[in-house]
């Protein structure tokens, strides 16, 4: 088949796939940017205990392969199911997409703690110092100086997690979640035309190209000071 | 348990170290492939012709922005498909099948050196120029300069980012279980299907590798340790 | 024959973008000769000591070493071989020393003999070891750079330009990265491979090795010869009102 006719013939599945593809990854990213911050926090500041607890999780979560969570998670929970059952959790873990969720959240989370612990200990000594002089609580010194600080430093590094996070989202597919890759798959096995491949991958590029763009332009618009002295140099 | 990884055909203890080594083969025939691939990248994106600079921006850029996963298939499936194809026009009726191994050296030396590429021309960016001034000044070749004081020198640069790069090839070798090479993630798999105990060899398999990426970060802390000789701070 | 100038540089010509940093700079420098050459900063006297051994290739010019024209063509060296065979003639020491990061102090003085000269290994550590004697640091041949002082370095960095014995040294403002008190050191040395009759093209601040030391003082200003001569009467008499004006800024 030609090329063009796979697209017209398959396209809006191909559109359903970008959807479960953004949303995988979207979902995963924001739970993990939710723990992120605190686990952050407690790594970079917390005594024995955190690192105790923090350094195992993020170097097994680094140190071993997605495709490896992501089978420990869905079929490995298959082998706990009257446990999970009892719990009401079982419906949960049924499902591969909660799974694939679930294990990109978990990989991210690590991922992007360590970013943001980098970010936490790149805040100038003295800003945190001033604002404690100016009698700041420790909340108001956390909202107003470190996390805005921190977050400005790890920006560029969390952009590139996100990136990464949806190219291992095409893991999903192995369990069964029709994301881009699995209707790729999908489409592939069907009809043997090489050209449901190369769709997918116009497709990853172009979300990573559109991401990335936006991603440069959010980080000026955190950052205006930065832009005020580009404005100021461009004079 | 003792009983699931005993070795012979009693228990996956034999399968599963197997299945280790051919992870490890992949790996290390990969490295050298990707090296390769990333000096050529890094080439390309600094040489001053603009078409060289446009190859070496549009691999990079493929390569970094497309899941592992669908660059295995594709060179997996395209690759036997370009590979008959041409085979055809030349010797009719030759064929010739991509094996899973090969599909994954070239897939993951692909990504590898897509990335790679970006961290030596880093490195080259940082070395001081001062250092090929002076090998210049005794009349050293190009070549020689390259050889003898350039690539010594750019190690201290370019480790720490080729180190997290060879973790992530160990951990990215479990893809290439998808298309049936019989890896550590694939035979773990198949001692799930007979044995129907999932968490226990998943969990063996997750520990395998996060032995082999916590070896390798302490192997590679210990090369960016002699890649620094000479730079200590002490004075004397 | 034995008047066959050591080097001779004319109508040296060197712009970056507009700026037009070298214009027609002349230099001859005969066996023995120990020329200064002194200039405020911007003056372009380190681009022209660059021009000469083709660290910075001349918009226009000819440089004549060991008796060898570099031909340019549109702008470049014609022969880039020719070029690296001039280099081994000069040798050059650096402003920031240069020696090499990766390599110990005894490697630094052997690699030109031996990858570029292609002498033996054996007899290139004998002869790096005895020049390490003369600048005074056998004692750290084993050591690597950063763990010696600026001024050893330096030395080193003399050591490892006099193993490739050359016609002449270029020395690039050789003590101004040093901390005060280490500038003697290497002044000293200099010094004395000046007694022993070395040929050398300094560009400089030290005004007391300038008069003392050299046998020809050079003055640039803005991209030009301004004044040149005998240091004893330049110093007694300047000529011109800008080097008047530079040797009284400078003491």
């Amino acid at each position: 088949m030609n090329p063009m006719d796979i697209l017209a013939v398959h396209g809006p599945r191909f559109l359903q796939g970008l959807g479960m593809t953004l949303l995988i990854t979207g979902l995963g990213a924001l739970i993990a940017g939710l723990f992120a911050p605190w686990l952050a926090l407690w790594r970079a500041q917390g005594g024995a205990v955190a690192q105790g607890m923090l350094r195992p999780y993020i170097s097994m979560m680094r140190g071993t392969p997605l495709l490896a969570q992501l089978f420990l998670i869905y079929y490995g929970s298959g082998q706990f199911r009257p446990e999970l059952q009892a719990m009401g959790l079982w419906p949960f873990f049924r499902e591969p997409l909660n799974c694939a969720i679930l294990a990109f959240a978990l990989n991210s989370t690590a991922y992007q703690t360590e970013i943001l612990r980098g970010g936490i200990m790149g805040v100038p000594r003295g800003e945190i110092e001033a604002a404690r002089a100016i009698g700041m609580t420790r909340w108001t010194l956390l909202r107003r100086v470190v996390f805005p600080h921190a977050y400005r430093i790890a920006w560029p590094a969390l952009g590139n997690e996100i990136i990464l996070l949806m190219k291992a989202s095409a893991l999903a597919s192995v369990v069964t979640v029709y994301d881009v890759m699995g209707v790729a798959r999908q489409v592939y096995q069907k009809t043997f035309d090489f050209s449901a491949l190369l769709w997918a991958a116009v497709i990853y590029l172009l979300v990573t190209g559109i991401f990335v763009t936006l991603w440069r332009q959010s980080e000026r618009w955190l950052s205006p000071h930065v832009l005020a002295m580009e404005k100021r140099a461009r004079r | 348990m003792e009983r699931l990884l005993a070795f012979g055909d009693a228990g996956w203890g034999d399968e599963i170290l197997w299945g280790t080594l051919l992870t490890l083969e992949l790996a290390a025939v990969t490295l050298p492939v990707g090296m390769l691939l990333g000096f050529f990248s890094a080439f390309l994106s600094m040489s001053a012709n603009p078409v060289l600079r446009a190859i070496g921006w549009a691999y990079s850029t493929t390569m970094r922005g497309m899941p592992e996963l669908l660059t295995l298939f594709i060179v997996y499936y395209g690759g036997g498909l370009a590979l008959n194809t041409g085979l055809n026009w030349l010797w009719p009726g030759m064929s010739f099948e991509i094996s899973p191994f090969l599909a994954g050296v070239i897939a993951l030396g692909l990504v590898f050196g897509a990335y790679a590429g970006e961290v030596l021309r880093g490195a080259f960016q940082s070395l001081n120029p001062g250092q090929s001034e002076a090998g210049m000044a005794i009349g050293m070749t190009q070549r020689q300069i390259f050889w003898r004081i350039k690539l010594p020198q750019l190690w201290r640069f370019a480790l720490p980012g080729l180190g997290n790069l060879w973790v992530n090839l160990l951990k990215d070798t479990s893809m290439v279980s998808v298309i049936t090479l019989g890896e550590l993630m694939r035979m773990s798999q198949v001692a799930v299907r007979t044995t129907k105990e999932p968490f226990f060899f998943f969990l063996v398999a997750c520990a395998i590798y996060w032995v082999m990426c916590v070896l390798s970060e302490m192997i590679l802390a210990k090369m960016e340790t002699r890649a620094n000789r000479g730079i200590i701070r002490a004075r004397a | 024959m034995t008047d066959r100038p050591v080097l001779l540089a004319e109508g040296i010509h060197k712009s970056f973008g507009d700026l037009h940093v070298l214009k027609g700079i002349d230099l001859t420098a005969r066996k023995g000769d120990v020329i200064s050459i002194l200039g405020s900063s911007g003056s372009g006297k380190s681009t022209f000591l660059r021009c000469l051994n083709f660290l910075e290739t001349p918009d226009a010019g000819r440089v004549v070493v060991h008796g060898e024209e570099i031909v340019l063509r549109n702008g470049r060296p014609a022969n880039t071989a020719q070029v690296e065979k001039l280099r081994r003639h000069l040798g050059m020491v650096f402003q920031q020393f240069n020696l090499w990061s990766h390599r110990t102090v005894l490697e630094n003085v052997m690699e030109g003999p031996v990858q570029v000269l292609k002498k033996p290994k054996a007899e290139a550590r004998d002869r790096a070891l005895a020049l390490l004697e003369r600048v005074g640091l056998t004692h750290r041949a084993d050591v690597y750079p950063a763990q010696l002082s600026g001024g050893q370095q330096q030395r080193v960095a003399i050591a490892r330009a006099l193993a490739m014995e050359p016609d002449a040294i270029l020395f690039d403002e050789p003590t101004s990265a040093l901390d005060p008190e280490l500038v003697g050191e290497v002044l000293k040395v200099m010094q004395a491979l000046a007694a022993e009759g070395r040929t050398m093209i300094v560009v400089t601040h030290e005004m007391g090795f300038a008069r003392n030391v050299s046998t020809e003082v050079v003055f640039m200003h803005q991209g030009q010869i301004c004044e040149q001569g005998e240091p004893a009467r330049m110093f007694a008499a300047p000529a011109t009102e800008a080097f008047a004006r530079f040797i009284s800024d400078t003491r």
